[in-house]
């Protein structure tokens, strides 16, 4: 970060030819597409290396007590005797149809099932990341340039929130909230109440990661000539961390966003099934634990693609927010 | 059936406080859900009912046929026969029965005033219909039709009167057909086809499926036309209840976190810390159901080294100290078992003398063996060889207390020479390690309802695999005066004649040191107080809510 910005703190003009954005957008899509197969390769390579026998996943998985006729039957229905390199590429083959295929436990199509989740697990990522942002910038915008004490006091505060794991919070939260205050239920109920510490679960973990990065531009920007104008004109200080500075502040945490959705949906898989909520996270931890490998690799997949589109996104609205960019990239 | 409990997602830290609880405790269990006598039922409310089992991919029981499936379909389908507390088989769906004088054929007379919920009658073509269901290999039963492997066909006498025909005698027949994966379906249900029957079974039971929410819930409501209780239920006609709302909430603590705040009534699957909190604050009743078939058991595989050697498995077995283990991880809620069956099984045989822990004893046994130089661990060495136990575990069937038991296990036997290696495994691969036989010792339940368990786990017929790799001889057991004992009992229609054989056949593998008893297939539920007249079915300990009602 320069202090190349307008000395006001206002956007600059943009003068980024129309062909540039376009080859940036081109770029962009390719490089989600080979995210995308290259997920996909690896989820069916890797799933291969685990013991467990697919034909078994269907009839009832492991341990099943299936008849040779059966896993024959079925070894030819789901064209497990083929080799593997057919197998991959017949894969490949359905995945650009846009087809994911249908659960080896469930016996219904994977599409079917990831669309019955996503919902629940994207609402809650969306809500931990959109608390975890509150949190975040509340926090950096309390404790920078306040004096020693409350940057030590915020500093420690976001090292000890980024280091807690998701479990352990979970669990210290029902004890208190439930248990102790009865205040928010331990197991979600489909209503507000019930998304509360779950939500909560996610967001203080990520919320000292957000603050982290975000002191460090904040006092950064607090440096900059334009605050010492600003404040030359009679500015308040809140009025120059609201006005000035907090858009510099925001800058690395909505570059921050696009991995932190990623993060979240990771944190999903512990957070759904403590707090006992139907979602991804949940259906890959089953998906998993049955070598149910269409379901593994539909929410791979998918996880991968809100990554690649939360990834396009922030890079865009980093542009709004920070002209410089788009300059530098029409230089 | 082989069972999943819970993946253990929490490890605990369990002091080493040992919770002396009073042997009384141990053994009395509590009997959840006996009423005060002034109190009268109350009809009305929706019990809600917290799952740690896994949830079912189908919720029809012939499908596969596992424990989760059990629980569920215990509120809505129902057996041919029953079980009461003593063990005895009583009349539920089936009136009576009578088997001819050569054991190969079974008549059952049916009640003829009841209806699957869906109109459908209640008859003996539904009986055949279904054990066709059960034997089609498209089904995919692995539970029901391993039950009904001696079963021919089922021949409709009369449209109350269904008879069995069997390939041989079959003394586990009526224990058999008492269990929920053997349940009686609607044949109209069946006809929809498995996609939709796995979404809502229709049976003739106290609940009925309303609907599904996957990884969230099941919504049971009152049959209201319910006439069919089995002969030991408290009371007749439709449950008190109005509805049941089974929830699937996977994390134990939650799960107790939730019965605490009150936001669901009854609670599978507590851990052993919790029950003893529960049971000690009195704030909540305590259903303590062991499952019936074998015991919570080490088995040793004998057919490789170092186990091919009786000395060296009755080494481990003296060495390997399990009894202050079991008091302290499971704070006095688990009882050790000396015997091969579950204490709920009314044949099963006990020899607590063959498991004493003598250190001494090991330590001989090993010398005599040849296992005689240590290494720098203290493992002991023969030929160059050291004495090494693979020991894989599923962390999906045993608890965190139980694993911390194993660890405990490793300990003590380590003291003798042993080197015992446990890898914490998932089901997939723990399945793996014991088809591969890259395993000593290891642990796995068994349930099923009376002593044939016995047959399947240590008849030689058993270590055959099956097409898929599984075999339940785990021990390897491979004796034919054991043969001969298990296979007579299971065809023998002499009662005294069929338990002196079972205890002959128990007297023979416990004193082979094939396997150590720890404790009954633990199974217990936490049910707040304001639920009442709820209790476990005799058959496989599932628990059954058609008496129940929640008291003001």
């Amino acid at each position: 970060m320069t202090g190349r910005s307008a000395g006001t703190g206002v956007p600059a003009p943009r003068r980024g030819a129309p062909g540039r954005a376009a080859r940036h957008l081109a770029l962009l899509l390719g490089g989600a597409v080979f995210v995308l197969w290259a997920v996909a390769t690896l989820t069916f390579f890797a799933i291969r290396l685990i013991p467990g026998d697919p034909a078994q996943a269907i009839l009832g998985g492991p341990g099943s007590q299936a008849s040779q006729e059966a896993l024959d039957q079925v070894r030819r229905d789901y064209g497990l005797d083929q080799p593997l390199v057919v197998q991959y590429l017949a894969m490949l083959g359905r995945l650009v149809t846009g087809d994911l295929g249908t659960s080896y436990s469930l016996k219904v199509p994977v599409a079917e099932l990831l669309g019955a989740q996503i919902g629940g697990t994207l609402l809650l990522a969306m809500c931990s990341l959109a608390t975890a942002w509150v949190l975040a910038l509340g926090l950096s915008l309390w404790s920078t340039g306040r004096g020693r004490v409350a940057s030590a006091l915020g500093q420690g505060i976001e090292l000890v929130a980024a280091a807690l794991p998701h479990f352990w919070l979970a669990a210290v939260l029902i004890a208190v909230f439930s248990t102790g205050l009865g205040w928010f239920p331990p197991v979600a109920t489909g209503t507000p109440a019930g998304f509360v510490l779950p939500v909560t679960t996610l967001a203080i973990p990520l919320a000292g990661f957000l603050a982290q990065v975000m002191r460090e531009s904040l006092l950064d920007a607090m440096r900059q000539p334009f605050v010492v104008s600003a404040r030359a004109r009679g500015e308040s200080a809140l009025g120059i961390r609201f006005r000035h500075t907090i858009r510099h502040a925001a800058l690395p945490g909505i570059s921050l966003s696009g991995w932190a959705l990623g993060w979240l949906l990771s944190g999903a898989v512990v957070v759904e099934t403590i707090f006992a909520m139907p979602g991804l996270g949940r259906t890959l931890l089953q998906a998993v634990t049955l070598r149910d490998i269409p379901v593994v690799t539909g929410v791979v997949l998918l996880v991968a693609l809100v990554y690649v589109v939360m990834t396009v996104l922030t890079d865009l609205v980093a542009r709004v927010a920070d002209p410089r960019l788009a300059q530098e990239g029409a230089r | 059936m082989r069972t999943a409990t819970p993946p253990a997602r929490r490890t605990r830290a369990i002091g080493l406080i040992a919770v002396a609880l009073a042997g009384g405790v141990l053994l009395a269990g509590c009997q959840a859900g006996e009423a005060p006598v002034s109190e009268e039922p109350v009809s009305g409310g929706t019990l809600r009912y917290a799952s740690g089992d896994a949830e079912p991919s189908c919720l029809d029981p012939h499908v596969g046929g596992n424990y989760p499936q059990a629980l569920l379909a215990s509120q809505f389908l129902e057996s041919l026969v029953s079980r009461d507390e003593s063990g005895e088989i009583i009349p539920w769906l089936a009136e009576s029965w009578e088997a001819s004088a050569d054991g190969l054929s079974w008549e059952f007379t049916l009640r003829d005033d009841v209806e699957f919920t869906d109109g459908t009658p209640f008859d003996a073509e539904a009986v055949k219909v279904n054990m066709e269901h059960l034997k089609d290999p498209a089904t995919q039963s692995s539970t029901g039709y391993l039950a009904l492997g001696k079963v021919d066909r089922v021949e409709v006498v009369a449209s109350d009167v269904a008879r069995f025909v069997l390939t041989a005698p079959d003394s586990a027949l009526l224990e058999s057909l008492s269990q929920p994966w053997l349940a009686i379906e609607s044949p109209a249900g069946l006809a929809r086809g498995m996609e939709e029957n796995c979404q809502a079974p229709i049976g003739t039971g106290a609940f009925v499926v309303d609907g599904w929410v996957k990884q969230e819930r099941v919504s049971l409501v009152r049959n209201d036309d319910y006439v069919s209780p089995p002969a030991d239920a408290a009371h007749d006609g439709p449950a008190y209840l109005e509805a049941i709302d089974w929830r699937f909430v996977p994390d134990a603590a939650s799960r107790y976190a939730a019965l605490q705040g009150g936001q669901v009534d009854v609670i599978d699957n507590p851990q052993p810390d919790t029950i003893a909190a529960a049971d000690e604050s009195g704030a909540f009743a305590w259903l303590d159901a062991p499952r019936p078939g074998a015991s919570n058991r080490i088995e040793l595989n004998s057919s490789q080294a170092p186990f091919d050697d009786e000395r060296v498995r009755e080494a481990f077995i003296a060495a390997a100290a399990v009894d202050d283990g079991i008091d302290a991880l499971y704070f006095g809620t688990a009882a050790r078992s000396f015997s091969a069956l579950s204490s709920v099984e009314a044949l099963a045989y006990s020899e607590p003398a063959l498991f004493e822990t003598d250190l001494e004893r090991a330590d001989a046994l090993l010398d005599e063996a040849g296992w005689t130089e240590r290494d720098d661990d203290g493992t002991r060495m023969k030929d160059g060889a050291r004495l090494v136990l693979r020991f894989p575990v599923s962390t999906n069937q045993s608890v965190p207390a139980e694993q911390s038991l194993f660890e405990q296990v490793q300990a003590a036997a380590k003291e003798a020479g042993f080197d015992v290696q446990i890898s914490l495994l998932d089901l997939s691969s723990w399945y793996g390690a014991l088809f591969a036989h890259e395993y000593e010792i290891v642990s796995a339940p068994y349930t099923k309802v009376g002593p044939d368990v016995l047959r399947i786990l240590y008849h030689s017929d058993s270590i055959t695999p099956a097409p898929s790799g599984y075999f339940a001889n785990l021990a390897q057991v491979n004796n034919p005066e054991i043969d001969a004992l298990l296979a007579s009992a299971a065809s023998t229609s002499d009662p005294a004649e069929r338990a002196a054989q079972y205890e002959q056949a128990q007297r023979l593998i416990l004193g082979g040191h094939y396997l150590l008893p720890l404790y009954d297939q633990q199974n217990s539920f936490l049910l707040s107080p304001k639920v009442q007249g709820a209790r476990a079915l005799p058959t496989v300990s599932t628990p059954s809510f058609s008496d129940a009602w929640l008291a003001e």
